[in-house]
């Protein structure tokens, strides 16, 4: 009884994995049937034309997740290294916290702060019509990821051990070498470990962007233009999926969305642990 | 000035917007959302006259509690088994095996969970908009976390103990209910609250599965869709042609920060209660 109980329970993330691929995949099938492959390169996505084409989500999601990681992870690295090699332990102890604090803030409130405090601030600095913007989603992304990045960062940088520490004090290296040669060195696989945590929250983030960004379907012109309403994939995801019909191709190109984003994820969880041992 | 004290300059300066921007958040949502707090606005539910302007959020209060602690209901069973399995049944392979699943199931967005449930509990099972769906939902995301706590919690607990409780010649059964679970519940108990704070800030995966937007104070059954804070600022933060609208919005917002933060804090409290596990007397 006992056995069985804890054999079940065991046994539920991998049925889960399982589970959540497969009506995925079942769901998202009729896209393939109906277009091949194609949909991953069309530019064009008119649902009630029957055009599936994803490279424009698969644009902005790209923009989206570069600006916020070139943003959070200078910033966030900074943060760490300040907090476990130049502040006190009060100080480090309030920065914590407040990272916490941030990570504590549901997405959908970053939503609220970024669509009625970012979004006017943005369309009176670059004087735009709607601050709705790729660049917006990755400002707004860039804040989100942002404790992920140092609270991560921060316990690599501490783990370096002290006698290497000493070793470098006694050979005399000023603080920027030790930072540059040692520290940052040591605490890499950490960091990279942080990034990609980062990274996979960026990509999976749905409400906040989508209140942002603005949800328009075509590709930003030119190709770099940051400060044009956009899409990515979760944005799509949340904003038609409840006006989809059941097992329409629409449908199953929205549910392949998600299906694409579940696989990524998985593959970036495999390579974090690949990094970690 | 050298260049020690200039990199530390550039170190501080990079640093800045990650000093600053937690108040800066923090401040200017209750700074926005204070003013709409007020006893009316917290304990009725008058409704949506007005798309929602000028209602209480009570039902979105009673909704957003419900959904986190029924996921927390449903996900606690499988995730104390899985964790007892971790560290009672499982060989090294399968705990390696085990900690990479559960790594894999924590890296998948909250928002494919809601497409899952969309897929299975609305459509194919027919319980349609449902707490149940978004319920089993929130418990699929929350689950990692909660084994994960669990286990470490577990690992805590010294092996003498254990060890002494098998020479003993008790039972597996034995072994969890009087030593284990006596010695790791503060553990368990605060990975059991983080869940549910978690689950009280995910507004995507139960968007389109859970929630409506107005019509509901109380489910009648676990059938019926509720009101969330979370989807309930959702819409109201779309609707800005009134600013009595927003002013609720953020009114919510900061009454989800504190539903949320109280979670938070107690689930700290709990760990620094009970950081060390009791030693006891023969111990020492």
């Amino acid at each position: 009884m006992l056995k069985f109980w804890l054999t079940f329970s065991s046994l539920t993330t991998a049925i889960i994995i399982l589970a959540v691929l497969g009506f995925l995949l079942q769901a998202s099938w009729p896209l393939m049937q109906s277009q091949g492959l194609s949909f991953v390169t069309g530019t064009e996505w008119y649902p009630y034309e029957q055009l599936y084409g994803m490279l424009p989500v698969l644009v902005g999601s790209f923009w989206s997740i570069v600006l916020a990681l070139l943003l959070a992870v200078p910033t966030g690295l900074a943060a760490a290294i300040l907090c476990a090699e130049l502040l006190p332990e009060r100080g480090r102890a309030a920065l914590r916290f407040s990272m916490e604090l941030m990570a504590g803030i549901p997405s959908v409130v970053y939503g609220l702060l970024g669509l009625w405090l970012l979004l006017p601030l943005l369309e009176s600095q670059f004087d735009l019509l709607t601050g709705r913007s790729l660049l917006a989603a990755g400002l707004l992304l860039a804040l989100m990821i942002l404790p992920t990045i140092m609270v991560f960062s921060e316990s690599a940088l501490r783990a370096v051990v002290t006698e290497q520490r000493e070793t470098a004090l006694l050979l005399g290296l000023d603080w920027p070498t030790r930072l540059l040669r040692l520290l940052l060195p040591q605490a890499w696989p950490g960091i990279r470990v942080a990034i990609l945590l980062a990274l996979g929250r960026a990509m999976g983030e749905t409400v906040a962007v989508m209140l942002v960004v603005g949800s328009m379907d075509r590709l930003p012109q030119p190709l770099y233009n940051l400060l044009q309403p956009a899409q990515t994939l979760t944005s799509r995801v949340g904003r038609e999926m409840a006006e989809a019909v059941v097992g329409s191709v629409h449908w199953a190109a929205l549910i392949s969305s998600g299906l694409a984003l579940a696989l990524v994820a998985m593959l970036l969880s495999l390579l974090t642990q690949r990094w970690r041992s | 000035m050298n260049r020690s004290q200039i990199s530390k300059i550039i170190i501080v300066g990079l640093a800045l917007p990650a000093l600053l921007l937690p108040g800066v958040c923090l401040a200017y949502i209750l700074f926005k959302g204070l003013p709409a707090l007020s006893w009316s606005f917290l304990f009725s539910a008058t409704e949506g006259l007005g798309f929602g302007a000028t209602s209480g959020v009570l039902a979105q209060l009673l909704g957003s509690l419900l959904l986190a602690l029924l996921a927390s209901l449903v996900a606690t069973p499988f995730a104390l088994g899985t964790a007892l399995y971790y560290r009672l049944l499982a060989s090294k392979r399968q705990q390696a095996l085990l900690a990479g699943l559960l790594n894999m199931l924590q890296s998948i967005p909250p928002v494919v969970f809601g497409l899952f449930g969309l897929i299975v509990f609305v459509h194919l099972l027919q319980w349609g908009v449902s707490l149940l769906s978004g319920a089993i939902i929130l418990a699929m995301v929350i689950l990692p976390m909660l084994v994960l706590n669990s286990i470490a919690s577990l690992e805590r607990i010294p092996g003498q103990y254990t060890e002494a409780a098998q020479s003993l010649g008790l039972h597996h059964g034995a072994v969890i209910g009087r030593v284990w679970l006596v010695q790791a519940w503060p553990g368990i108990l605060t990975g059991q609250l983080l869940g549910v704070a978690r689950a009280l800030s995910e507004t995507a995966p139960i968007l389109f599965t859970a929630t409506v937007f107005s019509g509901v104070v109380w489910p009648e059954s676990i059938f019926s869709p509720v009101t969330t804070l979370q989807t309930h600022i959702f819409y109201l933060a779309q609707e800005g042609s009134n600013p009595q609208v927003i002013q609720v919005a953020w009114g919510s917002a900061v009454v989800l920060l504190g539903l949320v933060a109280a979670f938070a804090l107690l689930a700290r409290y709990l760990a620094n209660r009970y950081e060390n596990p009791q030693h006891l007397g023969a111990e020492r």
